[in-house]
């Protein structure tokens, strides 16, 4: 197996790339002691920004979630015209770099009179933890469809059909099989658009600003406190953050198999 | 009488006053899939028919049965359950229940989900559900199975429990789409007997999409044979074998010497009766069978034969078919056997229409299935 040169170089570089990552970890981990780390954990700040970070990832994520399932179903089954540019469409964001979907955000609501409108329903997305919500939905609903696409494409429309000969509308059909069906995929999706949410930063600096202990999430924090200075603050939302992108990456694994989607 | 009615009877001289209720009738279907098409499909089928639809792979078989299930609304033409125009109507008003090949049992259900699933549907009480569930698992001798998942189950077992799933709602019309194809050969062979019993017993009007002869002869009351997305005749087994409308026909469905009778074993072999005489088979297989044997494995003889083979019949010669090298003969024996000879010895024979002559096959030669 490993007997020519090429194999040891191509091994070697594989090692070399797995150091590296690790020593990225390490310098955070290392930077810090457990017991500045707990004291920062506990502070105030940073409890608001894990509140703030795990409230709107999770409303992000389920609105990815609510979304992505009947358009990723569209996309999976039916056959119309445009689809295809409709389905380029849809994948723009995962091209897009998240500070300029921030940019296209803030002026959609900040400029519009869609904004104006939204915002007299109360609907304030500007330099507000509503606006967090939206910029991860924004750069997350991608990653979403995609895998929701991929997963119903891989169930035979053919259990709808037999559902729906014994008694069931095609709504009832599709959610008493391709949906229960599509378990791991939903789990996979919801848990990578989830992490993913937690650790956005650009989209949600542009629309929601980085205000302390308002719009702060980790990120947010993480950024405000290496901007002036107070490391233990900083090192400790870097942690909360390597810990959850850990346990997301361990359950994604073991929902298995999307990751070929990447 | 309501007015649709009569300008029905008007415009459909088809419709005669029968005793047999006429449960599917489509006219004129047309469906374009890209990959897949029907292509002006006009077909009618009798309650408590068991009708057989035979064609090669990529026939528009599937489409033409999923298109009476109500899974594809017609590019044109009309569908008709019993009498009404169901064209428009949703699948799960149709009670038109369906299984596929590949039984797509639901495998987050257990098997006791699945065979209920449809009476959940229709809202049936939980007793009631079961009790119906429990009686068709018998039925189907799946009983043993209700609470395992079917991704642990056999090929025939899934069958067996897709079939429950369909017929326990008491459809009007079952839809079987090549059921037996993804089996092994003596799984096929148990379920094609089953499919017999359970039509017999319950009585619905049957489906069954085929590509295999054996199975439409052995199951068919009638048989529609498609190619290409069009039907291109329908008859009984008898009319499709024995005069097919086409060479596509004769090519494909490719037997003669196809014989249906009824069997009884003794002394390790079957002895067929078919109408007026009585054919030895060395395969062991009782009850209603059919048999078929290959022309050039029967000996013709204007003289008595002398032999060990164990069918000796004697009849006369009704038609001479001239294929080149080949000459086909039709002895007529009380049942028309078809004899391949060379054209040499045809000729060395004397032999010619009105000739009598003997022939004779060996019990081996005899397939009976």
């Amino acid at each position: 197996m490993l007997n020519s040169k090429f194999g040891i170089l191509t091994v070697s570089i594989a090692l070399l790339l797995a150091i590296f990552i690790l020593s990225l970890i390490a310098c955070i981990l290392t930077h810090t002691s457990p017991h500045i780390l707990l004291t920062s954990i506990a502070s105030q700040e940073i409890g608001f920004a894990i509140k703030l970070s795990l409230f709107t990832s999770a409303i992000s994520t389920l609105l990815c979630i609510a979304v992505s399932i009947p358009a990723s179903y569209s996309l999976a089954r039916y056959n119309f015209f445009g689809k295809t540019l409709l389905s380029t469409i849809l994948d723009l964001p995962l091209a897009l770099p998240p500070l300029v979907a921030g940019v296209g955000l803030l002026l959609l609501f900040g400029t519009t009179s869609f904004g104006a409108w939204l915002s007299d329903f109360g609907l304030k997305f500007v330099f507000t933890p509503l606006g967090i919500i939206i910029a991860q939905f924004a750069v997350n609903i991608s990653f979403m469809l995609r895998i929701m696409r991929s997963t119903f494409e891989g169930i035979s429309p053919r259990y709808e059909n037999v559902a729906q000969t014994l008694g069931c509308t095609p709504m009832q059909a599709f959610l008493q099989t391709t949906l229960p069906m599509s378990k791991n995929g939903l789990m996979a999706g919801g848990i990578i658009t989830w992490s993913k949410g937690i650790g956005e930063f650009g989209a949600a600096l542009m629309v929601a600003g980085a205000t302390r202990m308002k719009t702060e999430t980790l990120p947010i924090s993480l950024y405000l406190n290496m901007s002036c200075g107070d490391l233990d603050l900083a090192m400790a939302a870097a942690v909360i953050l390597i810990i959850i992108s850990f346990v997301s990456l361990y359950i994604f694994e073991r929902r298995g198999g999307v990751t070929r989607l990447y | 009488m309501p007015f649709g009615s009569e300008i029905d009877h008007i415009h459909s001289p088809l419709i005669k006053m029968e005793s047999v209720i006429q449960m599917i009738r489509i006219e004129n279907i047309s469906k374009d899939l890209g990959e897949f098409k029907l292509d002006d499909a006009t077909l009618q089928i009798d309650e408590g028919e068991y009708f057989i639809i035979l064609g090669p792979t990529g026939a528009g078989k599937t489409i033409l049965i999923e298109t009476i299930a109500g899974i594809y609304r017609p590019d044109g033409g009309r569908v008709f359950l019993n009498g009404a125009d169901v064209t428009n109507i949703l699948p799960k008003d149709r009670q038109i229940s369906m299984v596929y090949q590949d039984y797509m049992l639901f495998p987050h259900l257990t098997v006791a989900g699945n065979v209920g699933f449809g009476l959940r549907q229709k809202k049936v009480g939980r007793s009631e559900i079961k009790a119906k569930v429990d009686e068709i698992a018998d039925l189907l001798g799946v009983s043993h199975l209700l609470r395992r998942y079917p991704g642990t189950l056999s090929g025939g077992e899934k069958q067996r429990i897709a079939i429950a799933r369909a017929v326990v709602t008491e459809p009007k019309v079952l839809l079987l789409d090549e059921p037996l194809s993804a089996l092994d050969s003596r799984t096929t062979e148990r379920l094609r007997a089953e499919l017999a019993r359970i039509h017999k017993l319950t009585g619905t009007t049957t489906i069954h999409v085929t590509h295999s002869f054996e199975e439409a002869f052995a199951l068919g009351d009638r048989i529609a044979v498609m190619c290409g997305g069009r039907i291109i005749q329908v008859g009984t087994p008898d009319e499709v074998f024995r005069r097919p409308n086409s060479k596509f026909i004769a090519d494909f469905v490719g037997v003669e010497n196809l014989f249906r009778g009824s069997s009884v074993v003794h002394d390790d072999i079957s002895e067929v009766r078919i109408d007026d005489i009585s054919v030895v088979s060395s395969t062991v297989k009782s009850g209603d069978v059919s048999v078929s044997i290959r022309p050039e494995d029967i000996l013709i003889s204007k003289r008595e034969i002398e032999t060990s083979a164990r069918n000796s019949f004697s009849g006369e010669i009704t038609e001479v078919k001239d294929m080149g090298g080949i000459v086909r003969v039709v002895v007529d024996v009380g049942i028309p056997f078809v004899v391949a000879l060379t054209k040499r010895s045809y000729e060395d024979m004397e032999l010619a229409p009105g000739t009598r002559v003997c022939i004779v096959f060996k019990a081996s030669a005899t397939h009976v299935f």
